[in-house]
C-alpha cells in the first residue's frame, strides 16, 4: 500500500510537472528520458498476459499468447529482466525465453524448447530481428538505448511532443531515422514511425489503448505494421500487475525448465 | 454488284483515293494510343484454372516473379570487393522503383544460422553491414557451405557465383528494372562480371525488342516486296498502287484492333507481316493481268473493267477462304491467337476491297502516258526476270510426266508424315533472342553456374473439410447442453481464411468467456471447447508432421535424381537446418524432427531471425500447404513437361497422403499450359478451318471435286512444311504453331486462281492439253510472280534479332515456295491424269461460271 502512495504522489508530480510544462518546456533529454521510462520502466517490477495477433497481407491471422515477466535490476532505467512463457498455441506451449538486457552491450538470450528439452543461448548480431515471427523486434518489446540515437524536437503539437530520432550506428539498423510522437501529458509514445532510405516511411508503431493500472499509464493494446509487406501484428496485454514483487532469482536458467508458476498465475483480483 | 463498284471507282476515281486516305489516317490515328503486352501469361484467359491457381500460389505463399542477376568472378566471390560488389548491387537494386525490397534475396540480405560455442545459436546477417575482411569472406564461404537452402542457390557451389534474386511487383516493368540494374553494375569496381535474366526479364525485353522490330521489320519486307514488283513491272506509279493497299489495310487494322482496346501481344505483333503478303497478292493478280490485257491503244477503263471481271471471282474466293482459315484461330481457347486470326480476317476483308475499289480507282488516274509508257515497257520488255523458263519446266512436269511426278509428291507426302511424327513441341521465351544475344548468354552463364534459373512450385495441400466437420458437430453438440457454449456459436463470424482461425478464434473467444463467466458448468464447458480447439488446431497443421515432410523430402530426392530439376527447396529443408543447428550444428541432425512439436517449436527458433517471413514462401501459416520450389536449368517446356512427367510417376507410385492434392504454378509450368492449349488449339482449329475451307470450296466451286482438288495443294504444302519441321528438328513453337493457317490462307489462293482460270480456260477450248499450255502463259506467270515476291519480300525478318521474326521469315518463304510449286505441278498433273473425269462436263460447268461471275 505504501508503494501504491507512492507512486500515486509519483505519478500526481509527473503530471504536475506536466502541467508546469506548458510554461517551460522540457528539453528533448527530459522528454525522452521520460517517454522511456513510462514505456519500459514503470514499477520495479510488472507482469501480462500478452496475446499477439499476426495479420498478413492477404488477412490470413495466426496467434500467440504468452505471459511475460519484468523485473528492473539496473540503476535508473538500466538493465532489466524479461522471462517469457508461452502458452498457445499448444505446440509452442511451454517455451520459454529469458531476457537479460543490458544497457551498452549486447543482451543476454536464452531460449527452452520443451518438446526438444533444449535450452539454447540465442545470440543474435542485433536487436532488431522478429520476436517470434511477429512484425515486433525484440528491441519493441524490450526498449532501445537512448544512448543509440542522436535526438531532436522537431515539432511540438497541442498534445504531443515530436522527437526525430538518429541512429549513431546507422549500419546497426536498418532505418534511416524514426520519429516519435510523445505525449505531452502522459509522456507515452504513442505513435512510432520508422522511415528508410529515400525517406520512405516502411514501419509504424501504434499505442491504441492505453488505462491507468496499478497507478501507472500502460498501454494494453499496440499494433506494429509493416508498410512494405502489407502485414501487421497487434498485441493486447491484459492482466496486468505492477510491483508484484517478483525476486531475481525467478529470471534464471531453472524457470525456463520449470516454470515459476506463482508468478506467471493471474493476479486475483 | 460487283461491276457497280468498279464502275463507281473508275468513273470517280479521285473521291475514292481521298475516301481511302481519310479513312486510312483517321483509324491509323488508334495507332498512337498502343499498348504493348508482352507476358506470355495472357496467352491463357484470365480465369484459366492453372493461371488463376499460379496466382493464387503466388498470393498464398507470398511469392513473386523473380529477375536473376548473376556476379561471376572466375577466382571466386568469396573475397571482400566481390562480397562489398554484391552487398551494394543488393542496397542499390531495393531502391529501384517495382522492385519488392523486403523480398529481395542475396548473401547480403539473409541471415546465417551457426554456433557460437556450446550451447549458443546465433543468428546474424550473413555479410557484415561494413568493411568485409579477407577473414570474413573466408568465414562467409565456410557458413555458407553449411547451409543447404543457400548453396547453388545464393551461390554456387564452385564459389565462382553469387546471385541476387530480384522480385518484382509486376513483369512489364522488368525491361526497365534490369536497364536500372545494369546501370548499377556499370558503376562497381572490381574483376566481377555482372549477369542479368529471369523469365520476366526475357518476356518484357523480347516486348521491347518486338517493337523495334515492328517499326523495322514490317517496312523492310515491304520494301523488299515492292524491289521485288519493280523488277516484274517496271513502272513505279503502278506497283506504287498494291504497296498503298497494303499498307492502308495494315493501319487500318492496326488502329481497329490498338483503337477497341486490344493490346498488342506478341501474336498481333505479327499482323502487319501476315497481311502484308496477303494484301499484295491479289494486286499482283490484278496488275499481273492489267499488264498483260492492255495494249497500247486500247481504252484503259475497259482493261479495268476487263481485268476485274476476270478477277473478281478468284480474288472473292481466296480472301474468304484465307479469312475463314484465320478466323478459326477464334476457335483456340488462347485470347492474343483468338484476337490475330479475328483481325488479319478482318485484314484480308479490307484488303479485297481495297483491291476492286482502290486499285482500279488508282489505275484510273494514272496519266494515260504513263499507262501507254507501262504497256510499252511491258510489250518490249517482257521480263527483267525470265519465268518462262521454270514454267516450261514445270508444264512439262505437270503434262507429259504428269504420272511420275504425282509419284513423287506421293514420296514425299510419306516422308512428310514421318516427319510430322518426328515434330518436338516445345518453346522457351528466352530462346526467342539469338544466342549471342546478353539475356541468351546470362542464361548460359548463370545456369551453368547455378541450379537454375527458372522457377517451379509444386504446391501439396492438405484438405481438412472432414475434420473441420466432425468439429463443428462436437461443438454444435456441447452448444445444446450448454447456454454459454450456445452464446458463442451466436457470436462466430461467418467466414474464416481457414480451419486453424477457426479454431484460434474458439479459443480466444471460449477463454474470454470463461473468464468473465460465474457459473461452474459454464465455466467447465468452455474449458471443453477450448480444449477442443486447441487439439483439433494442433492436428489439423498436417504439414508440421514428420510424415508429411518426410513425404515432402522423398519427392524431391526422386526430383533431384531426375535430372531436370536442378534443386529444390522445401519447408522440410529449413525445418532440417534449424533443427540441426538447435542440436550442435552436428550434421547427423540434418534430419526432420520426431514430432509435430517439434517441429514447431523449431520453427519458433527461426522466427527469431531477421527474415521470418521467408517461411511462408514455403509452408502456409496454417501448415496446411506446402511449396516446393524447383530450380531448372532450363527453361524449355519439354523439361519442364519432364519435371511434371516425372512428378507424375512418383505420385503414382507413392501415392499421396489421404487428403492431400497436388498442384503446380510458376512461370515455367505456366508455359508448358499455355504451349499446350496452344498445340491443341491449333491442331483443332486447323482441322475446322480446313474442313470450312473445303466447305467454302465446293459450295463457291460448286464442285465436290474442284473442292477437293483445291485442297491438295495447301494439304501437301501444310504436311510438307511441318514434315520439314520434324526432320530437321525444329522445335514446334509459337510462330510455327501459328505459320499453319497461314499455310491454309496462301495455299489456297495458288490454287484456287489456278483451278478457276483452268476451268475457265478449259471451257473455252475444251481441249486440256491446250488449257494446259494457256495455264502456263499468263495465270502461271502471276502465281509464280506472287511466290517470288512473297517468298524473297519476307527474307528481310531473317536479319531481326528475334528468332520467332526469323522462323516466320524462313516459313512463309518455303510455304510460297511449297505451295506455289505444289499448285503448278501436282494440281495440273493430276488434272491431267484425271482429266476425262474432272471436265466431263464442261458444259455444266462453263453455266456455272458464267452464273457465278455475272452474280
Amino acid at each position: 500500500m505504501r508503494k501504491f502512495i507512492t507512486h500515486t504522489i509519483l505519478s500526481s508530480s509527473l503530471a504536475f510537472l506536466a502541467m508546469q510544462s506548458h510554461a517551460q518546456e522540457p528539453s528533448v533529454d527530459e522528454i525522452v528520458k521520460k517517454a522511456n521510462h513510462v514505456a519500459f520502466y514503470q514499477g520495479d517490477d510488472g507482469r501480462a498476459e500478452n496475446r499477439m495477433k499476426f495479420v498478413d497481407a492477404s488477412g490470413r491471422t495466426q496467434m500467440r499468447q504468452f505471459t511475460i515477466l519484468r523485473k528492473d535490476v539496473g540503476k535508473e532505467d538500466g538493465d532489466q529482466l524479461f522471462y517469457v512463457l508461452f502458452e498457445r498455441p499448444t505446440d509452442v506451449n511451454g517455451t520459454a525465453f529469458l531476457v537479460k538486457k543490458h544497457i551498452g552491450k549486447d543482451d543476454d538470450r536464452w531460449l527452452y524448447l520443451p518438446s526438444l528439452d533444449l535450452v539454447k543461448r540465442i545470440s543474435a548480431g542485433d536487436k532488431r530481428t522478429s520476436f517470434v515471427g511477429s512484425d515486433f523486434f525484440y528491441e519493441d518489446v524490450s526498449g532501445r538505448a537512448l544512448s543509440e540515437d542522436k535526438h531532436t524536437l522537431v515539432e511540438t503539437t497541442a498534445t504531443h511532443y515530436v522527437i526525430d530520432n538518429i541512429p549513431n550506428d546507422p549500419s546497426s539498423v536498418e532505418f534511416k531515422h524514426f520519429k516519435v510522437w510523445i505525449n505531452k501529458e502522459t509522456f507515452l509514445p504513442e505513435k512510432t514511425e520508422y522511415y528508410k532510405q529515400g525517406e520512405k516511411l516502411y514501419r509504424t508503431i501504434e499505442a491504441l489503448k492505453h488505462e491507468v493500472i496499478d497507478g501507472y499509464v500502460t498501454v494494453t493494446e499496440m499494433k506494429v505494421s509493416n508498410l512494405e509487406t502489407g502485414g501487421y501484428t497487434i498485441s493486447q496485454m491484459r492482466f496486468i500487475k505492477y510491483d508484484t514483487g517478483t525476486p531475481e532469482s525467478v529470471f534464471s536458467e531453472r524457470s525456463l525448465r520449470t516454470p515459476p508458476q506463482q508468478w506467471i498465475s493471474r493476479p486475483q483480483p | 454488284m460487283k461491276d457497280k463498284i468498279t464502275n463507281f471507282a473508275i468513273e470517280h476515281p479521285k473521291r475514292v483515293l481521298w475516301i481511302t486516305l481519310i479513312f486510312t489516317l483517321l483509324v491509323a490515328s488508334q495507332i498512337v494510343r498502343i499498348h504493348i503486352d508482352t507476358d506470355p501469361e495472357n496467352m491463357l484467359p484470365e480465369d484459366q484454372h492453372d493461371r488463376m491457381v499460379h496466382n493464387q500460389i503466388k498470393q498464398r505463399f507470398q511469392l513473386y516473379d523473380l529477375i536473376v542477376v548473376g556476379i561471376v568472378n572466375q577466382h571466386g566471390i568469396y573475397n571482400p570487393q566481390s562480397l562489398e560488389n554484391l552487398r551494394k548491387l543488393s542496397d542499390d537494386i531495393k531502391q529501384i522503383e517495382g522492385v519488392v525490397p523486403h523480398e529481395l534475396m542475396s548473401l547480403a540480405t539473409v541471415d546465417n544460422i551457426s554456433q557460437e560455442g556450446p550451447g549458443t545459436i546465433r543468428f546474424n546477417w550473413m555479410l557484415p553491414k561494413e568493411n568485409i575482411s579477407e577473414e570474413n569472406a573466408r568465414q562467409i564461404e565456410n557458413n555458407v557451405s553449411r547451409l543447404p537452402m543457400f548453396l547453388d542457390s545464393l551461390v554456387s557451389s564452385d564459389g565462382k557465383a553469387a546471385a541476387i534474386y530480384v522480385p518484382i511487383e509486376a513483369k512489364e516493368y522488368s525491361h526497365e528494372i534490369s536497364q536500372q540494374i545494369q546501370a548499377l553494375t556499370d558503376q562497381l569496381q572490381g574483376s566481377d562480371e555482372y549477369h542479368i535474366t529471369g523469365l520476366p526479364v526475357a518476356e518484357d525485353t523480347f516486348g521491347i525488342e518486338m517493337f523495334k522490330q515492328m517499326a523495322i521489320s514490317a517496312p523492310l519486307a515491304g520494301l523488299a516486296i515492292f524491289l521485288l514488283m519493280w523488277v516484274f513491272f517496271r513502272s513505279f506509279s503502278l506497283i506504287t498502287a498494291p504497296m498503298l493497299v497494303a499498307m492502308s489495310t495494315v493501319l487500318v487494322t492496326m488502329g481497329l484492333l490498338i483503337g477497341t482496346g486490344f493490346t498488342v501481344h506478341i501474336m498481333s505483333s505479327m499482323i502487319p507481316i501476315f497481311l502484308m503478303p496477303i494484301a499484295v497478292v491479289d494486286s499482283i493478280h490484278i496488275l499481273s493481268e492489267f499488264a498483260e490485257i492492255h495494249k497500247p491503244g486500247s481504252r484503259v477503263k475497259d482493261s479495268i473493267r476487263h481485268v476485274v471481271g476476270n478477277l473478281f471471282q478468284p480474288m472473292l474466293f481466296t480472301s474468304v477462304t484465307s479469312a475463314v482459315g484465320f478466323a478459326s484461330l477464334a476457335f483456340t481457347p488462347i485470347p492474343p491467337v483468338q484476337v490475330f486470326g479475328l483481325f488479319v480476317a478482318f485484314g484480308i476483308g479490307l484488303a479485297f476491297i481495297l483491291t476492286i475499289v482502290f486499285i482500279p480507282a488508282y489505275i484510273a488516274v494514272l496519266s494515260p502516258a504513263s499507262i501507254e509508257k507501262l504497256a510499252e515497257k511491258h510489250a518490249a520488255n517482257e521480263s527483267a526476270l525470265d519465268l518462262r523458263g521454270p514454267l516450261n519446266v514445270f508444264h512439262a512436269l505437270s503434262g507429259i510426266y504428269a504420272k511420275p511426278a504425282i509419284s513423287a509428291a506421293l514420296v514425299i507426302s510419306v516422308f512428310s508424315f514421318i516427319g510430322i511424327k518426328h515434330i518436338g513441341i516445345n518453346d522457351n521465351p528466352v530462346r526467342w533472342f539469338k544466342e549471342d544475344h546478353r539475356i541468351r548468354v546470362a542464361d548460359k552463364i548463370l545456369n551453368e553456374h547455378f541450379a537454375g534459373t527458372y522457377d517451379a512450385y509444386l504446391v501439396l495441400r492438405k484438405d481438412n473439410s472432414a475434420q473441420e466437420l466432425v468439429f463443428d458437430k462436437a461443438l454444435n453438440e456441447l452448444a445444446s447442453n450448454n447456454p454459454a457454449v450456445a452464446q458463442l456459436m451466436k457470436e462466430v463470424p461467418e467466414t474464416f481464411n481457414n480451419f486453424s482461425e477457426k479454431t484460434s478464434w474458439y479459443i480466444q473467444a471460449a477463454d474470454d468467456a470463461s473468464f468473465d463467466a460465474t457459473d461452474d458448468s459454464d465455466i467447465i464447458a468452455l474449458d471443453t471447447v477450448i480444449a477442443l480447439a486447441e487439439k483439433n488446431q494442433s492436428s489439423s497443421k498436417y504439414f508440421a508432421s514428420p510424415e508429411a515432410l518426410a513425404y515432402v523430402e522423398d519427392l524431391q530426392a526422386a526430383l533431384q535424381t531426375g535430372g531436370v530439376v536442378g534443386k529444390s527447396n522445401s519447408f522440410a529443408d529449413l525445418v532440417k537446418t534449424v533443427y540441426r543447428e538447435l542440436q550442435g550444428g552436428n550434421e547427423d541432425f540434418y534430419r526432420l524432427p520426431d514430432n509435430a512439436r517439434q517441429t514447431a517449436q523449431t520453427v519458433l527458433s527461426y522466427q527469431s531471425s531477421h527474415r521470418p517471413a521467408d517461411l511462408w514462401h514455403f509452408v502456409s501459416p496454417d501448415y496446411n500447404e506446402v511449396a516446393v520450389w524447383m530450380q531448372l536449368k532450363s527453361g524449355d517446356n519439354k523439361d519442364m513437361a519432364e519435371v511434371i512427367q516425372q512428378v507424375n510417376n512418383y505420385v503414382k507410385h507413392n501415392p499421396l497422403p489421404a487428403e492431400v492434392s497436388l498442384e503446380w504454378g510458376g512461370l515455367t509450368y505456366i508455359n508448358v499450359i499455355w504451349q499446350d492449349a496452344m498445340v491443341k488449339g491449333m491442331i483443332y482449329s486447323l482441322m475446322g478451318a480446313f474442313v470450312m475451307v473445303f466447305a467454302v470450296m465446293v459450295i463457291l466451286f460448286r464442285s465436290v471435286i474442284f473442292g477437293a482438288l483445291a485442297m491438295i495443294p495447301l494439304s501437301f504444302t501444310i504436311a510438307f512444311i511441318y514434315g520439314l519441321i520434324g526432320w530437321i528438328g525444329k522445335d514446334y513453337d509459337m510462330p510455327v504453331a501459328v505459320l499453319s493457317s497461314l499455310t491454309l490462307g496462301l495455299s489456297v489462293d495458288f490454287a484456287i486462281h489456278f483451278l478457276d482460270r483452268a476451268r475457265t480456260i478449259q471451257s473455252e477450248t475444251g481441249n486440256w492439253k491446250e488449257t494446259l499450255a494457256l495455264m502456263f502463259d499468263e495465270p502461271g506467270i502471276a502465281i509464280l510472280r506472287n511466290a517470288i515476291v512473297i517468298s524473297i519480300g519476307f527474307l528481310p525478318l531473317l536479319a531481326a534479332p528475334l528468332v520467332p521474326y526469323n522462323t516466320v521469315g524462313i516459313f512463309l518463304a518455303s510455304i510460297m515456295a511449297a505451295s506455289c510449286v505444289v499448285t503448278l505441278i501436282l494440281l495440273p498433273a493430276i488434272l491431267t491424269v484425271l482429266q476425262k473425269m474432272i471436265f466431263k462436263d464442261k458444259q455444266k460447268d462453263k453455266q456455272t461460271t458464267e452464273v457465278l461471275s455475272h452474280a
